[in-house]
């Protein structure tokens, strides 16, 4: 199992960042995935702000479940989502990305089970500077099922 | 808004998901980078006792809400989502997505606090509260 310390280190670990845009194309295919009708005005998909903010600071799943030394099958699960949307967020702009972990906690369930609580918030800036979104995410590294 | 209070306890209309989709949980997964294999491979989750079955990304689970409070309040009406991961959705399964409203948060706003889960059958999958900007 991952020592507690080493996994409890990461709080506080922070995202390099970066800016990207959300282009048409990838926009669209997400609204399809979730069965809705495309959304007018080059309005991005409220969902949008699961992957765009982890591709955003630089990072990207395949790096989140690195950090948190899990892989395979069950060893992942999705806790909790807050997702604040203070503008619209709109298609073919440029947003800046900052994030970082945030809370890092083992959890023993009560039918034996251990896990580790990832928690981390990454914020949505537009080139005025203003606050576009903020996501915080909460996510599982199981450790023992 | 003057007339908030007449949203007080009324429930959002109801989107049904008739059959949640394997081919657009690859799409999806190709679109997040997801290297999750439960979301896109069926032999993956044989260890987990669902072989020849995928699991829906809990972000699509989301979307299902999400598209439900556009279609009651328009494309810009979520200022908030708040959501609570309680059981896996599989391929080929029916969840449907409802909402209440619980409180006025912003009257001048015309801000609500919407009540939100994700059921299938009698079995709640998802959960949590949304802060919707009415405007209908």
């Amino acid at each position: 199992m991952v020592p507690v310390d080493q996994i409890l280190s990461l709080k506080g670990f922070k995202f390099p960042g970066g800016s990207k845009r959300i282009e048409h194309w990838e926009n669209w295919l997400l609204t399809d995935c979730t069965d809705s009708g495309q959304l007018p005005s080059n309005l991005v998909h409220p969902i949008a702000l699961f992957h765009i903010p982890i591709q955003g600071v630089d990072t990207s799943i395949s790096e989140l479940f690195k950090l948190g030394m899990v892989e395979g099958a069950g060893s992942v699960g999705l806790e909790g989502y807050d997702w604040e949307y203070f503008l619209p967020l709109y298609e073919d702009i440029d947003y800046r990305f900052e994030g970082e972990v945030i809370d890092v906690e083992r959890i023993q369930t009560e039918s034996g089970g251990i896990f580790d609580r990832f928690v981390f918030r990454i914020e949505l800036t537009n080139d005025e500077g203003e606050l576009v979104s903020r996501v915080t995410n909460s996510w599982r590294f199981w450790r023992k099922r | 808004m003057s007339d908030l209070e007449e949203y007080l306890d009324r429930e959002v209309p109801r989107l049904i998901i008739e059959q949640v989709d394997a081919n657009k949980m690859k799409t999806m997964a190709a679109i997040l980078r997801d290297p999750y294999p439960v979301h896109w491979d069926k032999k993956a989750n044989a260890t987990l006792g669902l072989d020849g079955r995928v699991i829906n990304q809990g972000p699509l689970n989301l979307s299902y809400i999400a598209n439900m409070l556009i279609a009651w309040q328009g494309p810009s009406c979520i200022k908030r989502l708040q959501a609570r991961f309680l059981k896996p959705v599989l391929d080929g399964e029916t969840v449907v997505a409802t909402g209440k409203v619980v409180e006025i948060i912003e009257p001048e706003a015309g801000r609500v606090r919407v009540q939100i889960w994700l059921s299938r059958g009698d079995d709640v999958v998802l959960e949590g509260e949304a802060e919707i900007e009415i405007s209908n």
